[in-house]
C-alpha cells in the first residue's frame, strides 16, 4: 500500500525542496502507484491523498497550496486522445518536469531581487531557502549588512545568521522584541514565505505582520519573495481564519485557583481584617509554585502560532519567479489558474 | 550590405548625438524622433529570419539608450514597437504565439501557473496576409523580409499615429475630469497637462493655480499660455503651494516617467505639491501618455534616479562671493510614490497606480525589458 506521508517526507529530506513542491511530488508518486481506472477515481485518489497528508500536518498551509495547484492542472489538463495509462505516464511526467524545473526558481528569484538591493542594511526575519539564497547574491555584487530576528519559538534566525556569518556577510542576531528598535537603521525588510493568499497578504513564520506593521509606520519597503508554487487560493479576513489556527493557540491554562481566593475579590469584607488576605494569597501561592514560576518554553509553543498572516497594504511587493509583482497581481494569477 | 549597414547606422548614430547633447527635449518628441529613425532601419533591414530582425532592432534600441538613458521614452518607443512587431509576425505565420500552448505537448504546471500573466486580448486573427512566409530559404534569403516588411511598416506607423494623437486622446475625457468652478493646481508645463486643461475649457468654467515651479520658472510659460485661452488663471510662488491647498479641488500633475510600481519621476515641485495634497486628502491626478510608461521597478537603477540641471539656474556666476563657499544642486525631477497618485489619466484610459504594472505587462513583451 502506497503511503503518501512517507512519500512526503522522503522528498523532504532533500533541504532544497519546500513543502508545496514535496507534496506535489508526493502526489506525483501517488498516481504512479494508483491503479484508478478512470479519470473519476484518479482525480479522487489525488484529493483523497491530498487529505491525508493534509491532516498529518499541524500547519497544513504550504501541503494545501502545492496539492491545490496540482489538483487544479490535473483536472484542467487536457486528455482527450489519451487513454488513461498515457494520461498518467503524462501526468508524472509533468509532475516530475515541474519539481524539478522548480528547483530553478528561487535563483530566479534572487536575480530579479538584487537589482533591489542596494549598499546598505537590511531587516530579515527567521529562516527562509529563497531569502537566503538573494542576500548571499546581493553579497557578490553590494556592500549589504544584515540583521536577522530571532524568529522565536523556533529560533531559526540564529541558522539564517550563521550561515550567513559563515559566507562573510556582517550579521546581526535582534530579538523579536527589537524590531521597532532597530528599524530605524534598515533600508527594507525582505522576508520569505509560507504562502501568499489571494488578497496578496503574507503567511510566513509568526512575527512577520508585526515587523510589516513597524515598517509601515518607519515607512520602509516591506519585500516578500515567494516562489510561485507558494500562491495559494485562501482569503483570510484576520489571522484566526488561517487553517494553522486551533482551539489550543492562545488558549487560556485551566485556572487551578486557590480555594479561598473567593473571600480576597470581595475587598467589601476585607476592611476588618486589613491584614488577613494578602498573607493569605502569600500563602497560596507558596504551595502552589509550579502554576504561576514554571512556564515551560514548550508550554508557551504550544499556546502560540507559528505562522501569521500580514495584511497586503503591508507589504510593498512580492518578488516570485514570474516576476515583481504588486500584491494585487498575485490575487490577479491566482483567479487567471483557478477560474480559467 | 556594409554601406547600407552604415547607411542606417548614420541616421542612428545622428539621433544617438543629438540626445546625448540633449537638443531633443520631451519625452515626446525623443518618442517621435526614435520611431522615425526605426522606420528607416526597418525599410532597409536584411534579415532571412525573425530573429535576426528583432537583434538588428535591439541592437539599434540600445545603441539610442545608452546615449540618453535618462529619456525613457526612447527605450519605451523601441520595446513597443517590438511588441508590435512580434504580433504581427506571429499572425503572418499563422500561429497565435506561445499563450496558446494548451495542446498537451506544450502545456505544463509551469505554464499553467502563467495563465494568470496579464495580457492584452488578442482580437479576432486578421486573415488578410497569409502568403507562406519562409524563413532562411536558402534560395531567396530576402523573400522572408520582402513579405514581411508592409506589415511592419504597418505596425510602426501605428505607434507613431498613436504618439501623434496623443494628447487628443489624453484628453478626449478632460470633462468628466474637471468640474464646473473647481479650483485645480498644477505646475511645470507638460503639453499633455497644458492641452487637457484647454481642452476642459471648452465644456467647463474653472479656475487654475499654476506655480511658478522654479528654477525654470516654466510655471510662469504656462500660465501664460492657459490664460490666452480664456482659463481663469493665477501664478504663485511655489512656497505658498501648501497654504492655498485647502482651496484646491484637484492637483493635476505631468510625468516625465511612469515606473512600474506606479510612482513617477516628475518636475522638481511635484512631490510638495503630492504631499501637500496628501494633507488635505485633495485628489491627485496625473495625466501622461502611454509612452511613459517605463517596465523599472527600481529607484536605485543605475539611472533611473534623479538627473541634474544647471546649477547656474539656481545660483548664477554673478553671485561670485558665495560660489565657492556652497555647493549648488539642481535636481531636475522628484520622485513621487505610488501613494500620492489618485489616479493616471492615460491615452489608453484611466488608471490607479496599482494596475500599471499589469498595463506594461500588456505593453510590452518581458524580453525586452533589457534591451
Amino acid at each position: 500500500m502506497f503511503d503518501i506521508h512517507q512519500a512526503f517526507r522522503r522528498s523532504l529530506q532533500n533541504p532544497e525542496i519546500a513543502y508545496p513542491l514535496a507534496a506535489i511530488i508526493a502526489l506525483t508518486e501517488l498516481i504512479e502507484n494508483s491503479d484508478a481506472g478512470t479519470m473519476f477515481e484518479l482525480v479522487n485518489a489525488i484529493r483523497q491523498g491530498a487529505e491525508t497528508l493534509k491532516s498529518k500536518l499541524e500547519n497544513p498551509i504550504g501541503v494545501d497550496a502545492g496539492c491545490e495547484l496540482f489538483i487544479a492542472f490535473v483536472t484542467l489538463f487536457h486528455h482527450e486522445s489519451l487513454t488513461l495509462t498515457d494520461l498518467k505516464r503524462e501526468l508524472i511526467r509533468q509532475g516530475q518536469k515541474y519539481a524539478e524545473e522548480a528547483m530553478t526558481y528561487r535563483k530566479k528569484i534572487a536575480e530579479l531581487t538584487v537589482g533591489f538591493i542596494k549598499d546598505g542594511s537590511i531587516l530579515t526575519h527567521s529562516h527562509s531557502r529563497v531569502v537566503m539564497q538573494t542576500l548571499l547574491l546581493a553579497h557578490q555584487h553590494k556592500r549589504i549588512s544584515v540583521f536577522v530576528t530571532e524568529a522565536r519559538p523556533r529560533g531559526l534566525g540564529l541558522k539564517t545568521a550563521e550561515a550567513l556569518i559563515a559566507a562573510g556577510v556582517p550579521c546581526t542576531v535582534v530579538l523579536d522584541s527589537a524590531v521597532a528598535y532597530v528599524m530605524d537603521k534598515v533600508d527594507f525588510v525582505l522576508v520569505g514565505s509560507e504562502a501568499v493568499v489571494e488578497s496578496g497578504g503574507l503567511v510566513n513564520a509568526v512575527g512577520s505582520n508585526q515587523i510589516a506593521i513597524i515598517a509601515r509606520a518607519a515607512k520602509k519597503p516591506f519585500y516578500a519573495l515567494a516562489e510561485s508554487y507558494k500562491f495559494h487560493r485562501l482569503f483570510p479576513l484576520s489571522q484566526y481564519d488561517l487553517p494553522s489556527h486551533n482551539s489550543k493557540i492562545l488558549s487560556f491554562s485551566s485556572p487551578s485557583r486557590p480555594t479561598r481566593s473567593a473571600s480576597i475579590s470581595r475587598p467589601a469584607e476585607d476592611t476588618t481584617t486589613a491584614s488577613d488576605p494578602p498573607t493569605a494569597s502569600a500563602s497560596t501561592n507558596d504551595t502552589e509554585p509550579t502554576s504561576s514560576t514554571s512556564i515551560t518554553q514548550q508550554q508557551i509553543c504550544k499556546t502560540n502560532p507559528h505562522v501569521d498572516y500580514t495584511r497586503p497594504d503591508l507589504i510593498s511587493l512580492v518578488f516570485s519567479d514570474v516576476g515583481s509583482l504588486t500584491p494585487e497581481g498575485v490575487s490577479q494569477y491566482l483567479v487567471g489558474m483557478f477560474a480559467g | 550590405m556594409q554601406a547600407e549597414r552604415g547607411q542606417h547606422h548614420r541616421s542612428v548614430e545622428v539621433l544617438a548625438s543629438k540626445l546625448r547633447r540633449r537638443q531633443i527635449v520631451g519625452s515626446r518628441t525623443a518618442a517621435l524622433e526614435t520611431l522615425v529613425v526605426l522606420r528607416q532601419v526597418v525599410s532597409r533591414a536584411r534579415f532571412s529570419n525573425f530573429e535576426q530582425l528583432v537583434e538588428i532592432i535591439r541592437g539599434v534600441g540600445r545603441r539610442l539608450v545608452e546615449a540618453q538613458p535618462k529619456e525613457h521614452s526612447v527605450g519605451n518607443t523601441v520595446r513597443k514597437v517590438l511588441h508590435h512587431i512580434r504580433e504581427e509576425y506571429q499572425t503572418a505565420v499563422g500561429q497565435t504565439g506561445p499563450q496558446a500552448g494548451t495542446s498537451t505537448s506544450g502545456f505544463s504546471i509551469s505554464k499553467f501557473v502563467l495563465q494568470g500573466q496579464p495580457r492584452r486580448h488578442v482580437p479576432a486573427q486578421k486573415t488578410e496576409v497569409k502568403t507562406t512566409l519562409k524563413e532562411d530559404d536558402p534560395e531567396d534569403p530576402d523573400s522572408f523580409s520582402k513579405g514581411l516588411k508592409p506589415v511592419l511598416m504597418e505596425a510602426i506607423q501605428d505607434v507613431l499615429d498613436e504618439l501623434e494623437t496623443v494628447y487628443d486622446n489624453v484628453s478626449k475625457n478632460a470633462r468628466d475630469h474637471i468640474h464646473p468652478d473647481e479650483i485645480i493646481l498644477t505646475l511645470g508645463r507638460s503639453k499633455t497637462v497644458e492641452t487637457f486643461l484647454k481642452t476642459a475649457a471648452h465644456n467647463r468654467h474653472y479656475t487654475v493655480i499654476v506655480a511658478e515651479t522654479g528654477p525654470s520658472y516654466d510655471g510662469r510659460e504656462m500660465a501664460k499660455s492657459l490664460s490666452s485661452a480664456g482659463i481663469s488663471t493665477f501664478l504663485v510662488p511655489d512656497s505658498s503651494i501648501f497654504s492655498l491647498m485647502s482651496r484646491v479641488n484637484k492637483v493635476i500633475l505631468g510625468a516625465h516617467v511612469i515606473l512600474a510600481n506606479g510612482g513617477m519621476f516628475a518636475i522638481t515641485g511635484s512631490l510638495i505639491a503630492a504631499t501637500a495634497a496628501k494633507a488635505h486628502s485633495t485628489p491627485v491626478v496625473v495625466c501622461a501618455g502611454q509612452f511613459k510608461l517605463t517596465p523599472l521597478w527600481n529607484l536605485y537603477h543605475e539611472y533611473g534616479a534623479v538627473d541634474f540641471g544647471n546649477p547656474s539656474d539656481v545660483l548664477g556666476f554673478n553671485e561670485g562671493e558665495l560660489v565657492n563657499k556652497v555647493d549648488v544642486v539642481n535636481p531636475y525631477y522628484d520622485y513621487v510614490a505610488p501613494e500620492f497618485i489618485d489616479a493616471y489619466i492615460t491615452n489608453d484610459g484611466d488608471h490607479p497606480p496599482s494596475s500599471i504594472y499589469r498595463l506594461l505587462k500588456e505593453t510590452y513583451d518581458d524580453e525586452d525589458n533589457e534591451l
